[in-house]
Formats: structure tokens, sequence, C-alpha cells
């Protein structure tokens, strides 16, 4: 039970409280990969972004190589968002008359600071990522961003499926509705439309229009659930729990794991990061620190009793630099 | 116009007469359909929670020009969105 079971598992998420190594883990699994001789994207969408300083270079909204085998980019909801934006103006000009266009597009600003769009604009970019990822690449590694901001993105694909597929539900019975009045009226196209007056409902125009707005959904509802496919597909992802054997980030991994489990998430295992060395005395201080560690990871092992986990130790330095990921990268055990 | 023609008029105006007030009510519930599509997609706007603003902003173009006769429909002489705005 201590290697973190990964074969064929293209799609992996580590995440974890802010604080206890996610980054470092992610990209420790990433660089170990690659040398294995797979080919990695390592993806992180955590909004204060550390990946290029753990590699000591620079890294953007675009992907880059790092070494051979090992590409890394940071999401940037702005620039999502900047690209999204710039997609619906362009349907703007095909189906909205010029004088309209300031209104629309003063209310195609307004969008971009408004709450939940980043938020939005991320998920977008990892709904894409996940479903391009492993096309290219053999496996797409996601450093997640703190707790909260991750079980939310996980949950919104299920909420925003439903949300489209009532949208499109409503679509479909004005559709079929249309048709009927359509069959009712056939009588009166053979004989001219001297009658309709005593119709006191216009139709609305079943045209270009209507299909557009009918594929526009589609397209979301699908692409949504097809990312909900993914995230909860054992054979092609797997959640990895980052945590130190402290009190809160014990706590936090515990509740995120619950919801994980509510939410069908397959999850891997667990990484115990930071642990103090063993077979090195450490003085009073650090001794009785341990003493009170060695009662966490009892904790810790109660708690996922039925997870793989996976020890790192507390290194005697910072983790920065490919060398020091190596270093961290040999205590992750791994079947690939 | 002889007799058969007159009634041949006659009763294609009671077939009219008849249908005309299904068509109606279809159409009406159709448009109420339509109506509460406008309402969920523009819900944000007016204050209620919607997960998927920022989603259905790709729908805007398309509904801009329903909008008018929607919300006259509503009853709102004006746009009930203050940033909103329509007439």
């Amino acid at each position: 039970m201590n290697s973190l079971p990964l074969e064929g598992r293209s799609i992996l998420f580590v995440g974890g409280k802010g604080g206890v190594g996610k980054s470092t883990t992610a990209a420790a699994l990433a660089l170990h990969l690659a040398e294995s001789g797979e080919q990695i994207l390592l993806v992180s969408t955590d909004p204060a972004h550390s990946l290029g300083d753990l590699f000591d270079t620079s890294v953007g909204d675009q992907k880059r190589e790092i070494i051979p085998g090992l590409h890394a980019l940071e999401i940037d909801p702005e620039q999502e968002i900047q690209r999204y934006l710039a997609r619906v103006k362009s349907t703007m000009r095909h189906y909205v008359q010029p004088a309209m266009y300031s209104e629309i597009e003063r209310q195609i600003e307004l969008t971009r600071h408004s709450p939940g769009a980043e938020e939005a604009a991320l998920m977008d970019r990892v709904t894409s990522l996940m479903e391009e990822g492993p096309t290219s690449h053999d496996r797409i590694i996601f450093d997640t961003a703190p707790t909260g901001h991750t079980l939310r993105l996980l949950a919104l694909p299920e909420i925003m499926a439903a949300w489209t597929t009532g949208l499109l539900r409503s679509r479909e019975r004005s559709a079929s509705l249309g048709k009927a009045v359509d069959r009712l009226r056939g009588r009166e196209e053979a004989r001219g439309d001297e009658l309709a007056w005593f119709d006191d409902v216009k139709e609305p125009a079943t045209d270009e229009r209507t299909q557009k707005i009918q594929e526009v959904l589609l397209e979301r509802q699908q692409r949504f659930s097809r990312a909900r496919r993914l995230l909860l597909d054992p054979k092609m992802t797997a959640f990895i729990l980052v945590l130190i054997p402290e009190k809160l980030p014990i706590l936090e991994s515990e509740k995120m794991f619950k919801v994980l489990k509510r939410h069908k998430v397959p999850v891997a295992g667990v990484v115990v990061n930071r642990i103090l060395p063993k077979n090195q005395t450490l003085g009073e201080f650090l001794e009785s620190r341990r003493s009170q560690e060695a009662e966490y990871l009892e904790r810790v092992e109660k708690a996922f009793a039925k997870l793989p986990r996976v020890q790192i130790p507390l290194l005697s330095h910072d983790v920065e630099g490919i060398d020091a990921l190596r270093e961290v990268a040999q205590h992750l055990e791994i079947d690939r | 116009m002889d007799w058969r023609d007159r009634l041949g008029r006659v009763g294609e105006l009671l077939h009219e007469f008849y249908v005309v007030r299904h068509r109606g009510a279809l159409a009406r519930e159709r448009r109420q359909e339509d109506d509460l599509f406008m309402l969920l997609v523009f819900s944000e706007m007016m204050g209620i929670e919607n997960p998927s603003n920022y989603y259905t902003l790709e729908l805007l173009p398309l509904l801009y020009e329903g909008f008018h006769e929607w919300h006259l429909r509503m009853g709102m002489d004006h746009s009930p969105l203050e940033h909103f705005r329509c007439c």
C-alpha cells in the first residue's frame, strides 16, 4: 500500500491545503515521469503560480518545454476571458445590427469583471486541457489551487450540465410547440393569409438564430458532460492528496477526501510531505516535535486507511530547481 | 358565387374559428416557454444567482433582439436592468 497506483491514468490532479507542497509534489511527479520516458504536461491552476519558481525558469499561459518530455503551463484566467469575449464579439457581428453593437459590447465588458468570471474561465481551460492533454501527451498533471477552489471546480461540471440541460429542454419544448402551431397553419397557407389577424400571438421566428442558440447550448452541455465523465473515470483520472503531518492540513484533507468520495472522484492516494528524517538525531527540541508528529501520522493512517500513502521527508534545503525536485521524486513510489 | 362556394366559404370560416383558438393557445404557450428561457438566461442581471452567467454571455448576441419585446411583455416599460440599457 505504499505506492501510488497510476497505471494508465492519464489525468492526474494534485491537491491539498495551501502551503503543504502541492506544487512541489506535482512538479516532482512530473519530472519523475518525464525522466522515465513519458511525455508529460504539467498545468498549474493556482492563481498564485509557483511552477516557474520551482523549475527556476519562466512558465506562462502557453505550454513550453522545461526539459525533454516535460511541458508546463500556468493558466492565466485573464487571458482565457480575453479569448472568450473576443469570440462572443465576433458572433455578435453575425447576428446583431451594427446599431446595437455598442450596447452589447458594454455588456460583454461588464462580464469581464463579474463575480465568477475568472472561475468560469479557468474551468473552461481546464476542461479543454483535460480533453486535449491526453491526445498530445502521455499524461497531464494538474497542480490545483487550494482545496475550496478545487472542490468547486470539480462540482461545476455537474451544476453546469444540469443547467444547460434545463435550458435545452426549454428550447425543445418551444420548438415542438412551434411545430404544432405550423401544422394548424397548413390550411391557411393554401388559402392566403387573409385571416391571420385572428392570431393574437406573433410568431417568434424559427430561423438560423434559434438554431444557433440550440447549437451553442448543446456544445456547452456536451463539453461539461465530457469533462465530468473524464473526471469520474477511475481508469483515466486520479486525484492525489498532499498533506503535512500537522493538525489543520490533516483536517482539511479529511474534508476534501469526503467531498471527493461524495462526488465519486477517484482518489489514488495520499502524499505525506515534510516528515522529520528518520535515522538522525535531531536534538531535544525536534525530538519532542517528532513525538507529536508520530501522533499525527497515526491519525493520517486511520483517516486514509484505505488509500496508498507515500512519505516524503523534510529536506535540509528548499526545493528549488531540477536537482532538488529529483531528490523529492526519489521518494515518490509509483506504479505506472 | 354559387351556393357550393358559399357553403365552402362558411366551412372554411368555421374551421378557422375552431383552429385559431388552439393555434393561439399553443403559440401563447410557446411564448411563455421562450419568456421563461429569457428569464433563466438574464436572471443574473436581475439579481438571481445564476451559476452560468459567464457561459450564457455567448447567447446574448442571439437573444438581444427579442429582449425589448420580452421586457415589455413582462410589464416593464423600460429595461429592468439598470446596467443593461434597452429603451
